[in-house]
């Protein structure tokens, strides 16, 4: 914040604030601005856990509407004070980190369904609500989101479409990027804009993907129309474990390449198949690569589908089969992976190095970051699967687990600690054709590395950023733009 | 200090976020304070940082708190964010920092301690506040009577459950060591309660405090399963709301059960599903019966959670709504439209 709590200018802005949306809708506590202040990301709660002084909001600010958040973006430019936008918080980058204090934007009230069309399949909501909200509703009414991450709990579809998300069902129906028909965008200087109502036309570049990924530093995205699928009559999974991650990797990349369709398959590299699959699932699975992949909807044309894949599983890369039973253990627990006591936390020091590439490179992504986290930082763990599969290649979710004992107890220490396992993985992720990021988005964690990513394109990503934020109020310092 | 005996939530909770969307509070404030990530991240704080403790708006967070329990029945290994609570409020409360409502409703709930016991019989009926104000206890009688039972009714008020949550863990005690007395004087060898929080308290907390209560405690839905009543007609279609305390804190069967047996066809209230999508009430419609006395502190508050219930209803005018809470059924009588009866009401009215 640009102007002192003990000043009187801080009276007038939140005057200026309560009056523009209503005093109950402004916040200024002290626990609600903690609770903005610390997200998924592992440096904040690190620093919080070290008894350390974390950037906190000067407001907190709950629109109900898009002529709300405009009212905030014209108050914010007027005097300069930086804007994040704040879903779950449930974010893994620190995207929603109010870093440079200013206001937060907390989306959660703007929650409201506008409607379930059946005739075109769609869903119109406001980016506030919990996915797992919207997608009970849908399912209430016989349909699906088919958008079903593990974040799904505390995430909002706001923030699924601000980093571009994916959910366990991507495979076949999509990241958020492929459910969006359009979207309501109040841009940094407070004009309310809609994107066009269809994705596919010929009407010139595409302004919904523009503000796909954006973060919040482009605008704030207000409403949104998804589509909906029928729930299937069918969802059929089957598990195969093989002998190693690379026979399993080519078992996989093989279903991809028969364009048989399947709504998800997961791929665990040894050691996570050896101690955190079998964790969760309460079961040894001791040797190999434990392969998961699942089949819906209509029944005969799924029973058909997982006909053909056994076919590649068996035949093909002989794979040792785990049959139905051993594909729903997966699919019941799916959740459990990310939950206290199985997920990894503090005092662990623990990343998702979540990248993405084509099965011509994906190999060498995985190996390239596993080496130079092994030759670089021995005491660390490095485990990874494969967790979203395309046509073309698929997304490696690899991990890095330091135990408390090789966590230094100094936050400083800490810290430089983990973004040096982040230099060097993700650079070498690059180097083999990896792509950072798939789902978790850029943030402040990996903003550093967007220029590498981009090269010459960066300065076109800045533009737009210019043109669009004239004053740089939009979530400043995230995504490789320019903090204040 | 309490909270130590709560550290695995203190752990685990302030790095989780897969409760957040069952949070009633937080649902309805939308603020993230209101979410048991962010309360244990504050009493995390508050380990390292004692000045904390003292924060009245860090107080009025842990206050606010509905207590459903919803996120530990739902969390996979069941970490205790509300028990984490209480414990934070009871150390917030011997510290000295109890805000002045919390003392002031303290003074109120200790006055109240006294009870009057009439009629005669194995079977005891605890009709506390809230059982008295929804007028369940006459209902109650008209059921015994027509059961051809005697029963000997004990009425008054706090017995402990609403000391507790406040964070008055020694008043809560002496309270339900007074009551006690009164039980063991009146040779009944079963009790009987229709407000769940009175359940917690005599089942649960009697026990954490080594009381003896010589009387099998059941909830009115178990008892009257253990009447067998014929029934003139089935109590057909409807909503149950799960209560916190029988559901989430419990976890019995015997409302579910008493429906079926009063030929109940339940329909689902909420839109609220399982990971495999099986519709499944997790979320808390209770108006937070957790609290006991939330309507006390937050009135504003309570009259959200209701108008949150209202909005889940398929067909708020029309819908038969049931709730084994007297306190619930308060709360949506209140604020909202919603025709709610209690279990005792549904079994009076099919007999």
């Amino acid at each position: 914040m640009l102007v002192k709590k003990s000043s009187y200018m801080y009276e007038m802005i939140r005057t200026e604030l309560t009056d523009a949306i209503g005093a109950e809708y402004v916040c200024t506590c002290d626990d609600d601005r903690l609770g903005h202040s610390i997200d998924y990301y592992w440096i904040p709660e690190m620093w919080h856990d070290r008894g350390m002084e974390t950037p906190k909001p000067d407001f907190i600010v709950h629109p109900g509407s898009a002529e709300d958040v405009a009212k905030v973006m014209k108050i914010a430019n007027q005097y300069r004070i930086p804007v994040t936008p704040w879903g779950g918080g449930s974010g893994s980058q620190g995207g929603a980190l109010p870093v440079y204090e200013g206001i937060i934007l907390d989306m959660k009230r703007m929650n409201k369904i506008v409607k379930i069309d059946k005739t075109a399949l769609t869903v119109t909501c406001q980016t506030g609500i919990i996915a797992r909200h919207l997608e009970w509703q849908c399912n209430k009414h016989g349909v699906s989101t088919m958008h079903l991450p593990a974040s799904i709990a505390c995430a909002t579809i706001g923030g699924f479409l601000a980093h571009r998300g994916t959910g366990v069902l991507s495979t076949k129906y999509g990241k958020i990027e492929d459910m969006v028909m359009s979207l309501e965008v109040v841009t940094p200087t407070g004009e309310i804009i809609r994107t066009l109502p269809v994705p596919r036309h010929a009407s010139g570049p595409d302004l919904t993907m523009l503000f796909l990924g954006s973060e919040g530093t482009l605008g704030v995205i207000t409403e949104v129309t998804l589509k909906i699928h029928p729930m299937p009559e069918a969802r059929e999974f089957r598990a195969y474990v093989f002998p190693d991650f690379h026979t399993a990797m080519s078992a996989g990349a093989e279903l991809m390449r028969s364009r048989l369709q399947p709504c998800a398959m997961r791929l665990y590299d040894e050691t996570e198949t050896l101690t955190y699959v079998s964790k969760v699932f309460g079961k040894t699975l001791d040797k190999g690569a434990y392969l998961v992949f699942g089949f819906d909807g209509r029944k005969e044309i799924v029973d058909l589908q997982m006909k053909y894949a056994r076919q590649i599983m068996e035949e093909q890369f002989h794979g040792e089969d785990y049959g139905s039973q051993g594909g729903m253990d997966w699919w019941k627990n799916k959740y459990k992976f990310f939950y206290p006591g199985f997920m990894f936390h503090i005092p662990q020091a623990f990343g998702t190095l979540d990248t993405v590439a084509t099965f011509s490179d994906i190999e060498n992504v995985y190996w390239g970051m596993k080496n130079v986290v092994r030759e670089n930082f021995p005491q660390a763990r490095f485990i990874g699967h494969f967790s979203h599969w395309y046509e073309w290649g698929c997304m490696l979710y690899a991990r890095f687990i330091f135990e408390e004992k090789d966590v230094p107890k100094d936050p400083r220490e800490a810290a430089a600690l983990y973004n040096r396992v982040w230099d060097l993985a993700i650079r070498a992720a690059i180097a083999n054709g990896g792509v950072i990021n798939e789902h978790h988005g850029v943030g402040l964690k990996l903003g550093r590395f967007v220029k590498d990513l981009y090269g010459p394109a960066m300065p076109v990503l800045e533009g737009i950023k210019k043109q669009l934020d004239p004053n740089n109020i939009m979530n400043p310092g995230k995504m490789g733009f320019k903090g204040l | 200090m309490n909270i130590d005996n709560c550290l695995d939530a203190v752990k685990n909770c302030r790095f989780c976020f897969m409760c957040r969307h069952l949070s009633a509070v937080g649902n309805v404030t939308f603020t993230e304070a209101d979410t048991p990530r962010v309360r244990a991240v504050m009493i995390y704080g508050a380990m390292m940082h004692p000045e904390w403790w003292s924060n009245p708006e860090y107080i009025d967070m842990l206050y606010r708190a509905d207590l459903s329990r919803n996120c530990a029945h739902h969390c996979v290994n069941h970490y205790d964010e509300n028990a984490l609570l209480i414990a934070a409020r009871t150390d917030v409360v011997a510290k000295g920092f109890a805000p002045a409502a919390v003392r002031a409703l303290r003074e109120e709930l200790i006055s109240g301690e006294t009870w009057q016991v009439s009629g005669s019989g194995d079977v005891l009926y605890f009709v506390d506040p809230y059982t008295a104000e929804a007028k369940i206890d006459g209902v109650f009688d008209a059921i015994m009577r027509k059961a051809g039972k005697n029963y000997v009714a004990v009425r008054g008020g706090c017995i402990g459950r609403a000391l507790k949550v406040l964070g008055f863990a020694d008043d809560a005690k002496q309270a339900l060591e007074k009551f006690a007395a009164v039980v063991r004087g009146t040779g009944a060898k079963t009790l009987v309660v229709s407000n769940p929080a009175a359940y917690e308290a005599l089942k649960n907390d009697a026990k954490a405090f080594g009381i003896d209560l010589p009387a099998t405690v059941m909830h009115t839905s178990e008892y009257l399963l253990t009447l067998d009543l014929p029934t003139t007609r089935a109590a057909g279609k409807l909503y149950y709301l799960e209560s916190d305390y029988l559901r989430n804190y419990n976890d019995l069967p015997f409302p579910h059960e008493l429906l079926k047996r009063l030929g109940a066809e339940e329909q689902h209230f909420g839109a609220d599903r399982d990971w495999l999508g099986v519709p499944d009430q997790q979320e808390s419609f209770t108006c937070g019966e957790g609290a006991v006395v939330l309507p006390k502190l937050y009135p504003e508050l309570v009259k959200k959670l209701a108008a949150y219930v209202e909005k889940q209803a398929d067909d708020p005018a029309a819908d038969r709504i049931v709730t084994a809470s007297p306190y619930t059924k308060l709360c949506l009588a209140k604020y909202t439209s919603l025709q709610v009866v209690t279990l005792e009401e549904l079994t009076a009215g099919v007999l």
